[in-house]
């Protein structure tokens, strides 16, 4: 299931950072979202990385970034 | 195996541990193809299920790494502790802790230099077109992690302000997140070393430089975990609470690291910057935040031939993190109280990192132990960490819960329970009111003195010591050879 959509956000436009290999054949991707900086591999379980199953619990909301507090601040 | 003392002050890297382990049972190679997902974690929690004698784990089989090694569970169980501490497998907590505690402030470090070129752990190196994927056989290692961890981290870095100060180099466990091919956020909090660190290279622009350690001495994750002062080196600690000499090298970017690590990563801070990081599941067993953190870039990557990637499962315990870190959280707060108080007989701080500890002490008058525990509270670990103190009777072993409930059980009016409203607390400590600060509890389980009526109670003295030790271990040892 090699898709490019966010499991955690729903954003799309995922980018491939690195392919697994077995006897030369290629056996999982590994990707990332550029929006929420979820990182993911294609053979993961579904309930992990599939948007529409994947629990509510763990989303990250694309549209408010702004809620996520940043540390070590001066 | 009458040696192992020696044996254990003879190891350098993680791979003479391996050895170690495995010629004594405690480590175990897994050749079975596995799945970096869900396979290395259901392992991983499998193993970690038997706190007392869990093996190291070792997988060379991962699909789609063909020919990368990760090792699990290094310090996953207490045998595999007291083996590094050069005790024979059995030996009890307790023992292990008096181990320990004995070895503070004892030793004299014996801190060596090998030249670059000679390093084991140099012997390959990469400076462009790196990709830590590519390196690294990660898996996620909680479910809903944000991302890929490296999970056992131990990142040196110089003070950014006084750069070639021996002393103010730190060495830290922090989670690290990786971001991309090249690029990691660190989790840190102002009052660690590396958060004092990036806060300051910020303030005043200048570069921080770190070198991340991966799959090193064994004594370097147990010692260098727990604050020490901020002008001790933690290398120089480690040896000498390990009795034995640490061979350090230089980084590419200057920086002091252990000679025979299996990788080491070295990476520059991006001043002001800050990227998502976590969730991550946590050693009180449940998910840190989503949280901006600082970003780290990748400068080059060095490592043994065949390295083996060193990793840890975390999470709701028992896991590898209390075995880790539990015996040196609680002796530092035993020797730091008994300088103020000989009283203290004992510290079990093993719990979730000393969220909750148990601290046995002789009354010296009525209340004393009340005293004892807040004291305990300003200790550098009970500053943020020490949430529930229990208090108890030097006849009661705090390692021991049965005996920890009899005094809970028979010594305990409610009215000496005492909460402390709106402490600091570890921030991601779940039961917080919110995160950073909190309530402290101190329940005092020890006996009455007078002036306090002390009722008519007279104690049953079961026989104790050395004797009845040395019977259950020996019928502990019948037993084990009536299976054999
Ligand atoms: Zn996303």
């Amino acid at each position: 299931m090699t898709t490019t959509v966010c499991g955690r956000c729903k954003s799309s436009g995922a980018v491939t950072d690195f392919q697994g290999r077995q006897d030369g054949a290629v056996v999982w991707t590994i990707l990332r979202c550029p929006t929420c900086n979820f990182s993911w591999r294609d053979s993961e379980p579904a309930r992990a990385i599939d948007p529409a199953v994947r629990s509510a619990d763990f989303a990250v909301d694309a549209g408010d970034l702004q809620r996520y507090p940043k540390i070590l601040q001066q | 195996m009458n040696d192992l003392p020696n044996r254990a002050r003879s190891i350098s890297s993680l791979r003479d541990f391996l050895e170690l382990l495995e010629d004594s049972g405690q480590a175990i190679t897994w050749s079975d193809p596995v799945m970096p997902e869900p396979g290395v974690r259901n392992i991983a929690v499998a193993a970690s299920r038997d706190a007392n004698g869990a093996p190291a784990i070792v997988f060379d089989n991962i699909t789609g790494y063909p020919g990368k090694r990760l090792a699990v569970g290094v310090h996953g169980s207490w045998d595999n502790i007291a083996l590094l501490l050069g005790r024979p497998k059995g030996t009890t907590i307790r023992e292990l802790f008096f181990e320990i505690a004995g070895r503070w402030g004892d030793q004299e470090a014996q801190i060596s230099y090998v030249p670059s070129a000679q390093a084991p752990v140099h012997e390959c190196r990469l400076e462009q077109d790196i990709n830590l994927y590519d390196i690294l056989p990660v898996y996620r290692i909680n479910e809903y992690d944000g991302g890929f961890y490296i999970g056992k981290a131990s990142v040196a870095s110089r003070d950014p302000l006084d750069p070639d100060n021996f002393g103010k180099q730190n060495v830290g466990i922090y989670r690290l997140q990786i971001q991309g091919p090249d690029s990691f956020t660190l989790m840190t909090i102002p009052a660690h070393d590396m958060g004092r660190q990036i806060l300051a290279a910020e303030r005043e622009k200048v570069p921080l430089k770190i070198a991340v350690m991966l799959g090193n001495h064994p004594g370097l994750a147990v010692f260098a975990a727990t604050p020490i002062g901020y002008e001790e080196s933690e290398y120089s600690y480690a040896s000498a609470m390990m009795g034995a000499p640490i061979r350090l090298t230089k980084s590419g970017n200057g920086i002091d690291i252990l000679a025979d690590s299996e990788i080491v990563i070295e990476a520059e801070l991006q001043l002001g910057e800050r990227e998502l990081e976590g969730p991550f599941g946590e050693f009180p067993g449940s998910y840190s935040g989503v949280r901006k953190a600082p970003i780290f870039k990748v400068t080059a990557v060095s490592h043994r031939r065949d390295p083996i990637f060193e990793n840890i499962y975390i999470g709701r315990g028992w896991t590898e993190h209390d075995t880790l870190i539990g015996l040196h959280t609680s002796a530092p707060i035993y020797a730091q109280l008994r300088q103020s108080f000989p009283e203290v007989t004992a510290v079990n701080a093993l719990y979730q990192h000393g969220l909750t500890g148990i601290i046995s002490v002789k009354n010296r008058m009525a209340g004393f132990a009340k005293t004892v525990a807040l004291r305990a509270l300003s200790t550098p670990h009970g500053v943020m960490y020490l949430k529930n103190l229990i208090m108890v009777d030097a006849d009661v072993d705090p390692f021991d819960l049965n005996q920890v409930m009899w005094a809970l059980s028979t010594r305990t009016r409610a009215d000496d329970i005492i909460v402390l409203p709106n402490m600091p607390a570890v921030p991601i400590d779940p039961s917080a009111v919110v995160p950073g600060k909190g309530h402290r509890l101190i329940i005092d389980a020890t006996s009455y003195l007078p002036p306090d009526p002390v009722g008519e109670a007279h104690l049953v003295t079961p026989p104790t010591g050395d004797e009845i030790d040395a019977l259950s271990k020996r019928i502990r040892e019948m037993q084990l050879g009536a299976l054999s």
